[in-house]
């Protein structure tokens, strides 16, 4: 048993998936969050044992919906997505063979699964293999010394061509608009797949156009768009690797942590979460579970995390909001490296007293 | 009931509270009788059992199917009245009735075979009547499998004098995604679609029968009964 494994404890763990890839990536110097994914620790559990709302994420009925959509784009076969990728990727008739990966021989084990579907990729890129679509592949992603797998929705491959990644989101494109956040968050959690397909394949034999399939207009039917991930790849690779590697996290960490979300009682947890540094930024509240408890812990001690990226950055080298009132005091002692800062806030100081006098 | 209504306002102002009485019993006895002619009969139970209805709809596509397409088949060329849930255990109950008396019954509702580890496929229900071959699915299986019971739907269209709206809305519903099969608006036109699903076939038709004679000799040569019609794996029930 690994130092991870101990700190999960006997709980079982939760997978994770591109959508929690895209938010580890969008805060990379947060430790806590780094050590709760590698650890593969159920967050929203985590958070119901220390009694925080645990409403967070997807509504049930966008997943219910997505879900829905997704049934009816592979339905029959996929037809339909074999419609749309005739029309979109010029395939030939001759292409339509469908691989459904998601158990390997009645095993719906990672393991089992991940090798099933690298058997077939192999088979396929390397022109043996009849499929065309293969439907909920499992592929695996190294983040942060961790063994991450990930399950897009589908994957194309067209013979003498690459693979595409195929995402299918129930949001609608009207009149070939669609909601521009929407679309970006897609096309975040599709470049992850791109990325861990890439790994396994490698980079030439994966296209950086993902396929969006949508409803079209007000209509339930499927209509399919190709958008450009090259962007989003390159954000994706550099937090990849900016991310401080696990080991040297745990190091720091004090001996004997554990976050049995189970067995432990709820204050030995909530001090064994506190006992792990954060990094809050209000962002955090959009993207990850533990938001609501790092920005309750950033405002009891008074950091400046609370305040957002912009003040922290500006106000660099001062950690607090008391250590910044003190500083901006005319009179207290301040030290060398802060005296600049010390001047602008005072400067600020004056001339907020002048307009509120 | 509006008069006697009328004529109980009346007694109540009048102050006759025997004949008022009297008049609110009657009232009662008329909304009794009034809802017992306006309820609908109770939804009689099929007269045909869920796995009869499965065999009919299975026997009409020819090819192994998922539930859904099996219930909207039933619902619209037999005027079936099946929920998806009903079929989620039928599998598992047949593959149990199977083991403890092999044949009794004449046919059984079992699974379809992957071409390449011989595992039940996910999802699709297929018939213990069809030859081994029939019930593999190999890699362009599911494509063959659908253009070939969208022209069996659209030859009993033919067959059928005054067939249901609805059977039309699904064929039409399968032609969209066959190219040169319709447009995908109005009602589809059987003879169109099965013109348009037999040229696509004809193109995938011999290597996809080459993968499926290929693993039903190796499942034939490999597997006992049971596992013949329900798979083989992990997933199996043991003798339950």
């Amino acid at each position: 048993m690994n130092r991870l494994d101990a700190i999960r404890g006997t709980t079982p763990g939760q997978d994770h998936n591109a959508r929690s890839i895209a938010a580890l990536a969008a805060n990379p110097a947060c430790d806590r969050r780094a050590v709760l994914d590698a650890a593969a620790i159920d967050k929203p559990r985590l958070m119901r044992r220390l009694r925080f709302d645990d409403r967070w994420g997807q509504s049930p009925f966008a997943i219910q919906r997505n879900q829905q959509f997704t049934d009816l784009v592979k339905a029959n076969g996929a037809a339909h997505l074999l419609r749309l990728l005739r029309t979109l990727l010029d395939l030939p008739i001759e292409e339509a063979g469908y691989v459904n990966l998601e158990d390997a021989g009645g095993n719906e084990g990672h393991v089992a699964r991940h090798g099933h579907t690298r058997r077939i990729i192999r088979q396929t890129a390397e022109g043996r293999g009849r499929a065309t679509i293969l439907d909920r592949p499992l592929l695996r992603l190294d983040v942060a010394g961790a063994q991450v797998y990930l399950e897009p929705d589908v994957i194309a491959f067209q013979l003498g061509g690459r693979f595409h990644i195929v995402a299918i989101k129930s949001f609608a494109i009207v009149d070939d608009q669609a909601d521009t956040p929407k679309v970006s968050a897609a096309a975040r959690e599709a470049a992850v797949y791109v990325h861990a397909l890439r790994d396994l394949v490698g980079r030439d034999l994966v296209s950086h156009d993902v396929i969006l399939v949508c409803p079209r207009d007000f209509t339930n039917e499927p209509t399919a768009t190709t958008v450009d991930v090259r962007h989003q790849l390159v954000t994706l690779a550099r937090q990849l690797s900016r991310l401080t590697r696990i080991d040297t996290i745990l190091d720091r960490l004090p001996a004997g942590l554990s976050l049995d979300v189970d067995a432990l009682p709820a204050a030995q947890i909530e001090a064994a979460v506190a006992a792990i540094p954060a990094r809050y930024a209000p962002q955090c509240l959009s993207a990850c579970e533990l938001s609501h408890l790092c920005r309750r812990e950033a405002h009891d001690l008074g950091h400046l995390d609370a305040l957002g990226r912009i003040v922290r950055d500006d106000l660099g080298g001062i950690e607090s909001v008391q250590t910044a009132l003190r500083v901006a005091t005319p009179g207290e002692p301040v030290a060398d490296d802060q005296a600049e800062i010390a001047e602008r806030l005072r400067h600020v100081a004056r001339l907020y007293d002048e307009a509120v006098a | 009931m509006g008069k006697l209504r009328k004529a109980i306002r009346q007694a109540t102002t009048a102050g006759r509270h025997a004949e008022a009485r009297a008049l609110r019993a009657r009232l009662r006895e008329a909304e009794r009788q009034w809802d017992a002619e306006v309820e609908q009969p109770a939804t009689q139970p099929p007269l045909v059992p869920v796995r009869e209805q499965v065999h009919r709809a299975l026997t009409l596509l020819g090819a192994p199917t998922a539930a859904k397409m099996i219930v909207a088949v039933d619902e619209s060329f037999f005027g079936g009245q099946m929920a998806n849930t009903q079929l989620t255990s039928l599998r598992r109950d047949e593959e149990k009735s199977y083991r403890s008396a092999p044949g009794a019954r004449p046919y059984y509702l079992c699974a379809a075979l992957t071409s390449e580890l011989l595992s039940p496929a996910r999802g699709l229900l297929a018939l213990s009547t069809w030859g081994l071959p029939q019930r593999i699915i190999g890699p362009l299986s599911p494509r063959t499998d659908f253009l070939t019971s969208a022209v069996r739907l659209a030859e009993h269209l033919m067959r059928l004098d005054d067939a249901s709206p609805g059977a039309f809305r699904l064929l039409g519903q399968l032609a969209q995604n066959i190219p040169g099969a319709g447009d995908g608006f109005g009602p589809a036109d059987p003879a169109k679609v099965i013109a348009a699903a037999g040229a696509e076939l004809a193109v995938h038709q011999e290597r996809d029968q080459m993968d499926r004679r290929e693993a039903a000799a190796r499942a034939a040569d490999r597997l006992g009964p049971v596992e013949r019609l329900f798979g083989s794996g992990v997933k199996t029930v043991r003798s339950a």
